[in-house]
């Protein structure tokens, strides 16, 4: 192992990193702003709106998400009327492209978790809502959603965890993201193992760093699920 | 838009390509999984830690990380034993480096859910076995095998359809499977978009049908009847 | 003390209440009314109806037929894809937020500590500033036996903390009229009495009670009227001395030979 190398490109390496973090936290926020009006539209099984978000859910987390990287980085150029049209501007950069794939598909997989959590609210907390007279809007923000939201959040842990493994995609067209600051490094000195051991380290600690925020963040946020410590 | 149909019979045959490494890379994921699995419940502390490690790592590294580390390290690493030996140079297929990166992985994910099942067979069932006197292996055979079959299948199912999608990066190193095959027609027709749309109908395709005929097995064999 | 004869307002009530499941219709019209002071005890064998009774009163579940009156306002109820819903969702919100329901299953939001469930009517129904909510909440819990577990969540208290808690919510909307479903059902026999302790206390203040309930000793005690209820009808009504010590109907007469007084 050429220790040095990886030493000497260690900017190159934090760089990845934060490229990493940025596709990332922007995914799974945008992926959020798409998950809460579908799980919550999904929940009330309105016609035709509902085969449509399912179709949504279903395609996105029915496909592997470097096809969809390729389809909307790749794909879209293929249209005339896009690339003369001001979306060019967006979907011309990598990231964009690799944002808009990812929010999607994080979206899809957030959506049904939410839903799940949504539907998992018991039944005598909403009848205890409707008898002191909430209105269906309050009771969504201020039971429904709360309770789901800690219900939720080991799967979304484990999402957020997918989501930064799955961001790897990004690195196939083009981006420098840790893998891709890994394969550069391989790829400038003829290396079989050090860039991508580095990179495989780094999501390794990313890994761990995010369960361990997820586990701090359950023991706050679901304390109404641990028995009491004095009684 | 017509130049897919020329491409289709291709594509098909990728399609397969997809499948034989899906099915191929499940086959070594279940023995990794039983032996993983089965170290961790007998090995005592070593197998646990071994277990431990092997399902850290196969979990914690993203699949695309893996598998090229598999693809370039792994064949570097073949060749410089074989060179000690006195033997030639060989190289790694795609296809190779697919079914045991896609393995390692979920093998990790079937210890796991191996593990879990074995774990959620009631012990009173074991103790109702030995107390009529049945010898350990019958035991595993008959008790607690048939039920564990049935408490890991959904955990299964779920490997499978994830399983399935993860073949798509394989493609990266060159396996002409539909993703790959779909990549190359796109680009020489100019048309990626069309190709790519392809290949995910034959992807909901696939993961519709396989979820579908698992869920209803699944429903058959409900544990507890 | 408490009679049969109106002690004051009328708070309540309920004509010819019917409702039915499919063909299996499970009230057939009951009548109702309660005034200001009275604690009524709802009695009958378990498909009586009396729970689902108490649920149409405040619309958790809804009825095929009948009016509903809470302190003279008319319930507006129209028939709507098959059922009878209120035609101002917003009439509905106002007359149920008169109403506090206590569940046999405590019903406590789990997301929220003590506090926050006792708070979050006053604040968010009725607009009640915080710190006014809290002094409020702070009186209840002493009422209720809870005051120093105001952080807790409701899955780290017992049956019988959570179902005071659940009381003491309800309270907070200072409601006109309580209604309890089966409030001691759900709770261990230990737990019991604690939770009926503070029934009790309401009661004897002269808050206007309706108890659906199977303790038949703290019905004969605390109720001012009993109601009995058989196959969806009110098959016997009056003070609970008549009730108890002598029943006229031979239905009841059998229902109380099948449950136990002490």
């Amino acid at each position: 192992m050429r220790f040095d190398l990886i030493f000497k490109h260690a900017d190159m390496f934090i760089d990845g990193i934060v490229m990493t973090l940025e596709l990332t936290v922007a995914s799974l926020a945008i992926g959020m702003l798409i998950a809460m009006p579908v799980a919550v539209l999904r929940t009330m099984r309105l016609p035709y709106i509902d085969a449509v978000l399912r179709g949504y859910v279903f395609v996105f987390r029915g496909t592997p998400m470097l096809v969809q990287t390729y389809l909307v980085y790749y794909g879209l150029s293929q249209f005339e009327f896009i690339r003369d049209s001001f979306l060019w501007a967006v979907l011309r950069s990598p990231f964009n492209c690799a944002l808009i794939a990812f929010s999607l598909n994080t979206g899809a997989y957030t959506a049904e978790i939410l839903r799940g959590a949504i539907e998992a609210t018991p039944k005598g907390e909403i009848e205890a809502a409707q008898a002191i007279g909430m209105s269906p809007l309050r009771m969504l923000r201020r039971i429904v959603i709360p309770g789901a939201f800690r219900r939720a959040l080991p799967q979304y842990g484990n999402e957020v965890i997918l989501m930064l493994h799955g961001s790897t995609v990004a690195s196939i067209i083009t981006i420098q993201d840790i893998l891709g600051a890994g394969r550069t490094l391989n790829g400038k000195y003829y290396l079989a193992y050090e860039g991508l051991v580095t990179a495989a380290v780094l999501y390794l600690a990313l890994t761990f760093l995010i369960a361990g925020a997820f586990g701090i963040a359950a023991r706050h946020l679901q304390a109404h699920l641990r028995p009491a410590s004095t009684r | 838009m017509d130049k897919i149909v020329g491409y289709l019979p291709i594509l098909i045959g990728g399609m397969g390509v997809t499948i034989a490494v899906a099915i191929l890379s499940m086959a070594l994921a279940l023995t990794l999984g039983a032996g993983f699995a089965t170290l961790y419940l007998r090995g005592g502390r070593l197998g646990r830690a071994v277990t431990t490690s092997y399902t850290t790592i196969a979990r914690g590294i993203p699949d695309l990380v893996l598998m090229l580390l598999f693809f370039f390290g792994g064949e570097r690493a073949i060749n410089s034993v074989l060179a000690l030996m006195g033997y030639e140079r060989i190289s790694l297929s795609p296809f190779f480096i697919g079914v045991v990166t896609l393995g390692f992985i979920f093998g990790a994910f079937l210890a796991e859910t191996f593990r879990g099942a074995y774990l959620s067979v009631p012990h009173g069932q074991i103790e109702a076995a030995q107390a009529i006197g049945l010898a350990p292996r019958r035991i595993l055979g008959r008790i607690i095998f048939p039920q564990m079959l049935r408490l890991a299948l959904p955990g299964f199912t779920n490997t499978w359809l994830v399983m399935l999608k993860s073949t798509a990066i394989i493609s990266i190193v060159g396996l002409q499977d539909m993703v790959g095959l779909a990549d190359k027609a796109g680009k020489a027709t100019r048309e990626p978009f069309v190709f790519m749309l392809a290949v995910i109908l034959f992807f909901l395709a696939l993961t519709a049908v396989s979820g579908n005929l698992l869920h209803r097995l699944e429903r058959r064999y409900r544990p507890g009847f | 003390m408490q009679g049969l004869e109106p002690s004051g307002a009328l708070r309540l009530a309920v004509r010819d209440l019917h409702k039915s499941y499919g063909a299996l219709e499970v009230l057939r019209g009951i009548s109702l009314e309660a005034h200001q002071g009275d604690v009524i005890a709802l009695i009958g064998a378990s498909g009586s109806g009396k729970s689902t009774f108490l649920r149409c009163i405040n619309q958790l579940e809804d009825c095929s037929q009948g009016e509903i009156f809470v302190n003279g306002e008319h319930m507006d109820l129209v028939h709507r894809k098959g059922r009878r819903v209120a035609r101002d969702p917003r009439q509905l919100r106002r007359i149920r937020s008169k109403l506090g329901f206590v569940f046999q299953s405590f019903n406590l939001w789990s997301h929220m500590t003590v506090l926050e469930n006792l708070i979050e009517g006053p604040t968010q129904i009725h607009g009640m500033h915080r710190d006014e909510a809290v002094t409020l909440a702070q009186s209840l819990l002493e009422r209720v036996g809870m005051k120093g577990r105001e952080g807790a969540y409701p899955a780290q208290l017992s049956g019988g903390q959570q179902q005071r808690i659940a009381i003491a919510r309800a309270l907070a909307m200072q409601p006109e009229v309580m209604l309890f479903d089966e409030p001691t059902s759900a709770l261990d026999p230990e737990l019991v009495a604690e939770v009926l302790a503070v029934i009790r206390d309401l009661a004897t203040e002269g808050r206007t009670m309706l108890l659906v309930t199977h303790e038949m000793a703290f019905a004969r005690d605390v109720a001012s009227k009993v109601v009995f209820l058989h196959k969806g009808l009110v098959e016997e009504s009056g003070p609970p001395a008549e009730i108890f010590g002598a029943p006229k109907s031979e239905r009841l007469t059998q229902f109380l030979k099948h449950v136990r007084l002490n």
